[in-house]
């Protein structure tokens, strides 16, 4: 059955609390708008707002999802269409409850890292932190960060049958789900502007002002203008795109462990322009990672030296390090009796039943009534799936029983937590789902703000949404609807009236970053120029003269090969008989990742270096080199690859990379992070026109008229050329335009002048008095280049040998690399191989 | 009981470091400078770095020890430490004590919390990284640990059949050779010997922790004494109740330890106490030399 009004007709199951109607089927105070618009839209409107909300998802998945090796999918969820919403005095009764638990984590936790009166008076047990592989002692006594070690936390709620809230875990390191709930907030709104706008929902964006500010006033020195930063575990983490998004949207600086350099005992963000004071680190990446030196050794994702800036009181570390102490679940027990000792409250928001198996009258409760329990490690957050006994099979179940009672304080068991359910469109009409929220929290000194809102995740079972952040079938977005029209003018912008003080900065640039951009720019210059080579050569073989008689094929082939899309036999006219024949081997060369320097490998670093500078490029041109990668990896069936669809793919290929190409040129500021994409560009394409020039041109024939066309063509240059000669083609004008003509964008002349001129605009430190052997060799080629006369390049000798293009030729393919390698020395290779010293001599 | 004087050293322990190719930047922590125990008493303590340090600070760990940090910003190809001290050290109680309480009694006042340390030693008697308690390091301990005998009595037996049944041998261990590893194969280190022993305390349920210091090595009979000589040494602490508190004892040598042993940082296991950690930048391969000279000198 189809429902003509969903929300009429929406019955919620009597077995729990249902967050839209009451048992007597009445609306709850809030919904009445909502559903009134969905009622008006009827089932054919639901279906186009499902679409609708579908086609953004996935748009945004592009700029959204994780790691772009993994399938693809890492955006783990679709959004429901229907909000979940509260009134604003159900939120307040929440809110009160979530404020006093986070003042009460921030207390047990100073008391842990600091005095211990909780183990000494015996109000949590000792084993929680003695047998606790995650309590290192480095953590114990370092300060606080603006007098308080907790600043942004996160709380999974559950609502019972009753409709009363219990907290099922906090999230007190590094909370995930701030980038997904504001992605799920901003389709949303883009999907149901009207009905967010009457419906008084309360706005997000003065949440993540608060957070902005509280990060920023933790700065102990520079408060005017600190520099905050996100350090990342890394472009290959599950947080990866997260840190991404909240970085660019509160408009600090996304950072990697690799960035950082602790000098003196100050922390440093290591860029082009030097090593630059960092006032705040938001860290996102886990606490015994944070400093290889007195923390986990092997760890590449912190920095050398942290705790002792932090030791220094120079950085504010959000969280502090040894933050992830209470968020272990064995600690839920005992929060009750710390609150009152600590601070003299009782809880106002209870927790699930939590039974921590190191009591001895707990574990014989756990392992009487295994099967109604759900058991968990208890000393640490964990990613794996909960385990419930009653699902496992006989043996399993005596394992996990003898694991217990051999570890008894490792394990933790919840019963199967109660959840309230809420309207989900599925199947052509409204049903209850479960649902699960996480709510955040920022504390200042003075004041806790609750965000209004918060990560719901709906499923059909209950159980599903025990287990992590990522599970769960849907994501929702959670309203809060107040009474009064809401303050709708609260953006990010600063307020009016604030003097921003201007910039045009670029020196900031992290080296890893322009260190990225620069191969970036190689990357996508080769793909280039090869595909243009490939689509040149592929369009001959395709026509109607027959391959034997196509006189320029053994020349393009060997171009080919010398630029490493297909084996260098193929250069060599002697062997090409021996090999599979052009027209098939040249298409399927497009997927073949084999080699190194290939159309298809290029695209895949090209996609790797943006997804690692994802912060830094437009949206819309790391879309373009995604989009690029997608195309070109598809996996096809061998016989489904032709000469005609493969032309067609490389037609597809070239335009995409021009309008990569043309976003760089027109929507980057011309800082140091543009000038390091064009040098790698520039010098990769100078370097592949040389390559095409050697394997073609050197040689003379007889009639080269067919050669010089394709060369031409390959180079982008041919309309030039023929409006400039007509038909006539000879070589001198050919070699003037692709080498020394620095009016044409295609030439070896444009690009040399081009390098010498970003090589100039490179940060120099004061202290070089000389010039670098970047400078210098980008010099010296200009010098070469400059004094190249076409027509000398055009002779030959008695062998129909251009030795002297051949020489130049040779000091091209020679010198390109070497400046590529001296710009890497001088300003990418920040960092050395760094190694641990353990100062041991053997003692006797 | 008559009140001996206490023995005085002056302590010099330098450690170098040559790199094949110059390192860059270095960020180091030292373990090496000397504290004061109930019995120990240090004085004048100085750290030489050479080259000098563009960064140094101070501070105290977890456990007590004294941490010195320091950082060089500028290609060197040799790094030498030297830390030099006086200590003087008295006779501890337990040095020549007779009675000493049950060990069932020890444990269980530990874990009961009847023992008024209970939350500063209760740490020692679990898990730490290098030492995961099992069965059969109790197992090992039990022939030492009849019903009802004295703690120090019982622990110093233990010792000692540590010091007769496993072999001194330097090339049986690395210093990062598992100490399960150690205990099957009978064989090892000073280090390794502390390990083991306190694996085997703790496995009972005493409080072990373990110590990194010095020895004082006494010149054969007519011959001098040789400067520089003395090396790094480790032993261990077992907890013996309220009264005589942590008691030190050696199975590498098979002895309780006396005014001879100079401890320098204790901890839960040798991660806790290691004299140097560092993180250098550069590729340059180090070889370490190490002395130490314990000198006597009169008081």
């Amino acid at each position: 059955m189809t429902s003509t009004t969903p929300f009429v007709q929406y019955a919620p199951t009597q077995l729990s609390y249902d967050e839209c109607k009451t048992p007597t089927g009445e609306l709850r105070p809030g919904w009445q708008l909502i559903a009134d618009f969905f009622d008006a839209a009827g089932p054919d409107g639901m279906k186009e707002f499902v679409a609708e909300s579908d086609r953004s998802v996935r748009e945004s998945g592009a700029t959204f999802n994780a790691i772009g090796d993994i399938d693809g999918q890492s955006r783990p969820w679709q959004l429901s269409v229907v909000p979940l919403a509260f009134d604003a005095s159900t939120w307040t009764r929440l809110e009160a409850g979530l404020q006093q638990r986070m003042r009460v984590l921030e207390a047990v936790l100073s008391d842990i890292l600091g005095p211990q009166r909780l183990l000494k008076e015996r109000i949590i047990p000792a084993e929680l932190l003695w047998s606790n592989p995650l309590f290192k002692r480095a953590y114990h006594d370092l300060p606080p960060a603006g007098g308080l070690r907790l600043h942004v936390t996160a709380t999974d709620l559950a609502r019972d049958s009753k409709g009363a809230w219990w907290v099922t875990g906090d999230r007190t390191r590094a909370p995930t789900g701030l980038g997904y709930l504001l992605e799920n907030r901003i389709l949303t709104s883009r999907l149901l502007p009207q009905l967010i706008r009457q419906s008084n929902v309360r706005r997000l964006a003065s949440f993540f002002d608060r957070l902005r500010g509280r990060m920023r006033s933790l700065a102990s020195t520079k408060q005017e203008n600190p520099r905050v930063v996100i350090l990342t575990p890394g472009d290959n983490s599950y947080r990866y795109f997260e840190d991404t998004y909240l970085a660019r949207y509160l408009g600090f600086t996304l950072v990697q462990g690799r960035d950082l350099a602790v000098r003196g005992n100050r922390l440093n963000l290591k860029t082009l322009g030097g090593l630059l004071p960092i006032e705040v680190l938001w860290r996102h990446v886990s606490d015994d990672k944070c400093d290889p030196l007195e923390l986990d050794p092997s760890s590449l994702e912190g920095v050398t030296g942290l705790l002792q800036a932090i030791r220094g009181g120079t950085v504010a570390v959000a969280n502090c390090i040894g933050s992830t102490l209470v968020q272990m679940p064995a600690l839920l027990p005992f929060l009750p009796a710390a609150s009152r000792f600590l601070l003299s409250e009782e809880l106002v928001l209870p927790n699930i039943a939590t039974y921590w198996c190191g009591g001895e009258k707990e574990k014989q409760y756990v392992l009487a009534n295994l099967d109604s329990l759900v058991v968990r490690p208890a000393l640490a957050v964990s990613d794996s799936k909960p385990l419930v006994p009653s699902q496992l099979s006989a043996p399993a179940k005596k394992e996990l029983i003898a694991a217990i009672q051999a570890n008894p304080h490792r394990y933790v068991a919840q019963p199967h937590c109660q959840r309230s359910t809420t309207p989900v469109w599925n199947n052509g009409q409204l049903e209850s789902w479960h649902m699960a929220l996480r709510t955040f929290h920022v504390q200042s000194a003075d004041s806790i703000d609750v965000m209004p809102g918060g990560f719901v995740r709906v499923s059909p079972q209950s159980e599903s949404l025990d287990h992590s952040i990522t599970s769960g079938r849907l994501g929702q977005d959670c309203w809060v609807i107040d009474d009064k029209p809401v303050d709708q003018e609260t953006t990010l912008l600063p307020p009016p009236g604030t003097l921003i003080r201007l910039t045009r900065s670029g020196a900031e640039l992290p080296s890893r970053v322009a260190e990225n951009l620069f191969w970036l720019g190689r990357n996508v210059e080769r793909a280039e120029s090869t595909a243009r080579l490939l689509r040149t050569t592929m369009v001959r073989l395709a026509g109607e003269t027959n391959i034997g008689e196509l006189k320029e094929l053994p020349r393009l082939t060997a171009a080919i090969a010398a630029v490493g899309q297909i084996e260098p036999d193929y250069a060599i006219a002697g062997l090409v008989s021996s090999l599979p024949p052009l027209d098939r081997m040249l298409p399927s060369s497009i997927f073949d990742r084999q080699p190194p320097r290939g159309l298809q490998m290029s695209v895949l670093n090209a996609a790797d270096k943006a997804s690692a500078v994802r912060d830094r490029i437009s949206l819309d041109a790391y879309q373009i080199v995604m989009r690029l990668k997608a195309e070109l990896t598809l996996p096809r069936a061998a016989h489904t690859i032709d000469i005609g669809g493969s032309i067609e793919t490389l037609n597809q290929l070239i335009r995409d990379l021009l309008a990569f190409a043309g976003l760089a040129s027109e929507s980057i500021t011309r800082t140091h992070g543009w000038r390091f994409l064009q040098l790698g560009r520039r010098i990769e394409r100078a370097y592949q026109t040389a390559e095409l020039l050697a394997a073609t041109l050197v040689r003379s024939e007889s009639d080269e008229r067919s050669l010089f066309e394709s060369v031409l063509e390959a180079t982008d240059s041919l309309m030039t050329y023929r409006t400039r000669y007509l038909l006539s083609l000879q070589p001198a004008p050919v070699l003037d335009l692709l080498i020394t003509d620095q009016s044409n964008p295609r030439s070896i002349a444009f690009q040399v002048q081009a390098i010498e001129k970003l090589v100039s605009q490179m940060p120099i430190d004061a202290a070089e008095v000389t010039l670098g052997s970047d400078q210098k060799a980008a010099e010296y080629l200009s010098y070469v280049i400059r004094k190249s006369d076409p027509y000398q390049l055009a002779t030959c000798d008695a062998n129909m040998h251009r030795r002297n293009l051949n020489d130049l030729l040779q000091i091209l393919i020679e010198a390109l690399p070497a400046l590529s390698d001296a710009v890497s020395a001088r300003y990418l290779i920040h960092t050395g191989q760094e190694q641990t010293l353990t100062g041991r001599s053997i003692p006797d | 009981m008559t009140e001996k004087a206490p023995v005085r050293y002056r302590i010099k322990h330098r450690t170098e470091y040559r790199y094949s190719d110059p390192v860059a930047i270095c960020q180091n922590q030292l373990r090496m400078n000397p504290r004061n125990f109930d019995h120990v008493e240090c004085f004048d303590v100085s750290t030489e770095i050479e080259p000098p340090p563009d960064f140094v600070d101070e501070h105290d760990d977890y456990f007590g020890n004294k941490v010195y940090s320091f950082a060089i910003e500028s290609n060197h190809r040799q790094l030498t430490v030297t830390v030099t001290s006086e200590i003087a050290i008295s006779t501890a109680p337990w040095m020549d004590c007779k009675q000493s309480p049950p060990w069932e009694q020890v444990v269980k006042f530990v874990r009961s919390g009847e023992d008024p340390n209970w939350t500063s030693v209760g740490e020692f008697s679990r898990d730490s990284n290098l030492i995961t308690r099992c069965e059969d390091y109790a197992a090992f301990a039990r022939p030492s640990f009849a019903e009802g005998r004295q703690i120090i009595d019982a622990a110093f037996d233990l010792t000692k059949r540590i010091h007769s049944e496993f072999r001194y041998d330097k090339t049986a261990t690395k210093v990062d050779t598992p100490t399960y590893e150690a205990f099957q194969k009978r064989a090892g280190v000073c280090q390794d010997f502390a390990h083991i022993q306190i694996a085997c305390l703790r496995s009972i349920g005493l409080p072990a922790r373990y110590v990194s210091g010095y020895l004082r090595t006494h010149p054969l009979e007519g011959k001098e004494r040789l400067v520089g000589a003395d090396e790094s040494h480790a032993w261990l602490s077992v907890y013996a109740g309220a009264e005589h508190g942590w008691v030190d004892l050696d199975p590498t040598n098979a002895c309780v330890c006396g005014t001879d042993h100079v401890p320098i940082c204790v901890g839960r296991d040798y991660e806790d106490v290691s004299p140097m950690r560092g993180v250098v930048l550069g590729s340059g391969h180090p070889i370490l030399s190490v002395s130490v000279d314990v000198e006597p000198i009169d008081g």
